[in-house]
């Protein structure tokens, strides 16, 4: 695990058939500590994915630099993991082999690197699902998978990309309260990406309101840890802060 | 007697569900009977129609005498020369042609030009070349299984979701790897789509190949029972023609598909 520094980061996507330029990113700075979990949360096409596609390398910044661990982000690398909103399994694997993945690119032998997947699988109770295809499994279960096979590869810093939109409510609180569990146990460098203010401030130690692609206001989270749905739902300090930067980014 | 009917339809129904097998074969019967009456009720002279059972005796001698074996052996081998060809050069150029924009640019034109051509239209300097002998099948079959193996691999690599490319290069993937572990089974499903059609097409020109420069095959066979006037052979030549497409596509393609894209939730059932 390492810690993320980004400074005066921008981007001018070029949009070819109206010609113009539309500046989605405007020089946002920001210090991910490590172990740290950091949610960035703000309205859709605020420019929130365009921010992590930059920081994964899938796309080239047009302004600032991105540091991981003090060294410059040059086009995408293991050192950080992406969970993505569409989980991006490969079909065409097993379960435990999408979370073997990594390991394997690193060259890790198969009986070990299945004993790592056995482990992560084993983490958000999937060890039955091991030897089935993603198609078979439902949204939530994909997901889990995705997470994982992200983490099996021990990222420096852990990417998720508005991970729980496309699941349904009740699923999303239960993997919202796995990953806070999770976290705690494992302690990776976490930026998490929503427009879902709730989800921010349950799971964040730090929420970043953004808004038309600048940040407005940094916040940080004192809820105690382990957190869950049953003891936050009523509880005035989390009501308050969501209240918070739910204004924050309606107002903008 | 609709009690009857529906009886005796619904013991079918139970015994094509017990073996899937007889379910294929099912649909054939009418046709056989309808011809059998046919020729039975003498509406066609017989020289010009011959019966199924004439067919099945013809067919016995000429395994007998080992003219068919060797015939269809002849064909076979050609056409799984010509489409190991086409496989082998057909997957790589449309994976080229799927990942790179220049080599798109550079090599569509030419590929819809020469596919415009069509394959039996290059026999003629084909014999001129290479005369009439299994080269000269080889670049027909391979020219037909061609362009739809390299057409639909192209979509099948242009269609997998960039997130999985991206996964993978997130996951430490190198390029190299990423097309093995990306990239061809993205496109596997097409690809088999592509060799059904390829094959398809392929079987055709060979028999249409083997008609105009063979010296042996099913086709040739066909030709040969034309000029000696037997409509019993070419019937047999026709009706081998399908149990053995149907054979291929059934026992070697449809698995193949089932196996790749259905089992990867790519393909609807
Ligand atoms: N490839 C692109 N080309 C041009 N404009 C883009 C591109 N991707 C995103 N944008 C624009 O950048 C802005 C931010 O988009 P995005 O980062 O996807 O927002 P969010 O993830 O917060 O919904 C939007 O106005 C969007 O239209
Ligand atoms: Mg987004």
């Amino acid at each position: 695990m390492k810690d993320l520094t980004i400074r005066n980061l921008s981007k001018t996507y070029f949009d070819p058939y109206a010609g113009t330029n539309v500046t989605a990113v405007h020089d946002v700075s920001l210090k991910v500590e490590q172990g740290e979990f950091v949610c960035i949360v703000g309205p859709s096409g605020c420019g929130k994915t365009t921010i992590l596609n930059m920081i994964a390398g899938f796309i080239p910044h047009t302004g600032g630099e991105i540091l991981v661990g003090g060294r410059p982000v040059k086009g995408p690398g293991a050192d950080r993991g992406v969970v993505f909103q569409s989980f991006a399994l490969f079909p065409w694997r097993t379960v435990l082999e999408n979370v073997a993945f990594g390991p394997k690119m690193r060259g890790v032998r198969k009986v070990e690197r299945e004993k790592i997947a056995h482990e992560y699988l084993a983490l958000v109770k999937l060890t039955e699902a091991a030897g089935r295809y993603p198609a078979e499994l439902s949204g939530g279960m994909q997901q889990r998978v995705g997470v994982v096979r992200a983490l099996a590869n021990e990222p420096d810093v852990l990417l998720m990309d508005e991970p729980f939109a496309s699941v349904d409510a009740q699923t999303r609180m239960t993997l919202q309260e796995e990953l806070t569990r999770i976290w705690q146990e494992k302690r990776p460098t976490v930026i998490f990406i929503t427009h879902d203010v709730a989800e921010a401030v349950f799971l964040g130690n730090r929420v970043i309101a953004l808004s038309k692609g600048r940040v407005l206001e940094e916040i940080s989270v004192d809820l105690p840890r382990p957190r869950s749905w049953d003891a936050l739902n009523d509880d005035a300090r989390f009501k308050e802060l969501s209240g918070r930067v739910l204004q924050l980014v309606r107002s903008a | 007697m609709k009690q009857f009917l529906l009886k005796f339809w619904g013991h079918c129904v139970r015994l094509t569900a017990r073996w899937p097998s007889i379910g294929s074969i099912a649909p054939f019967i009418p046709v056989i009977a309808a011809w059998w009456i046919v020729t039975e009720l003498q509406i066609f002279p017989r020289v010009f129609l011959p019966g199924p059972m004439e067919v099945v005796r013809s067919f016995g001698s000429l395994v007998y005498t080992g003219i068919l074996p060797a015939y269809l052996q002849d064909s076979i081998v050609r056409l799984a020369v010509g489409t190991f060809w086409g496989i082998a050069l057909g997957i790589p150029l449309g994976i080229l042609l799927g990942l790179s924009q220049r080599a798109r640019t550079a090599l569509w034109p030419l590929l819809l030009f020469f596919q415009a051509i069509g394959d039996i239209a290059w026999l003629p300097i084909l014999v001129i070349w290479f005369g009439y002998g299994l080269t000269t099948i080889t670049v027909v079959i391979v020219y037909t299984v061609i362009f739809p193996v390299v057409l639909n691999t192209v979509l099948g690599v242009r269609s997998t979701p960039i997130t999985l490319h991206r996964a993978a290069q997130s996951l430490g993937a190198s390029r190299i790897r990423i097309l093995w572990e990306v990239v061809l089974p993205g496109a596997l499903p097409n690809i088999v789509t592509g060799l059904r059609n390829g094959l398809s097409y392929g079987w055709r020109a060979l028999i249409a190949t083997e008609i105009i420069v063979g010296t042996s095959g099913i086709g040739f066979l066909m030709f040969d029972a034309r000029r000696s006037g037997s409509v019993v052979e070419i019937l047999l030549g026709m009706i081998i023609l399908g149990i053995l497409w149907y054979i291929v596509d059934s026992w070697i393609l449809a698995p193949i598909e089932r196996a790749t894209g259905q089992r990867w939730g790519l393909v609807t059932r």
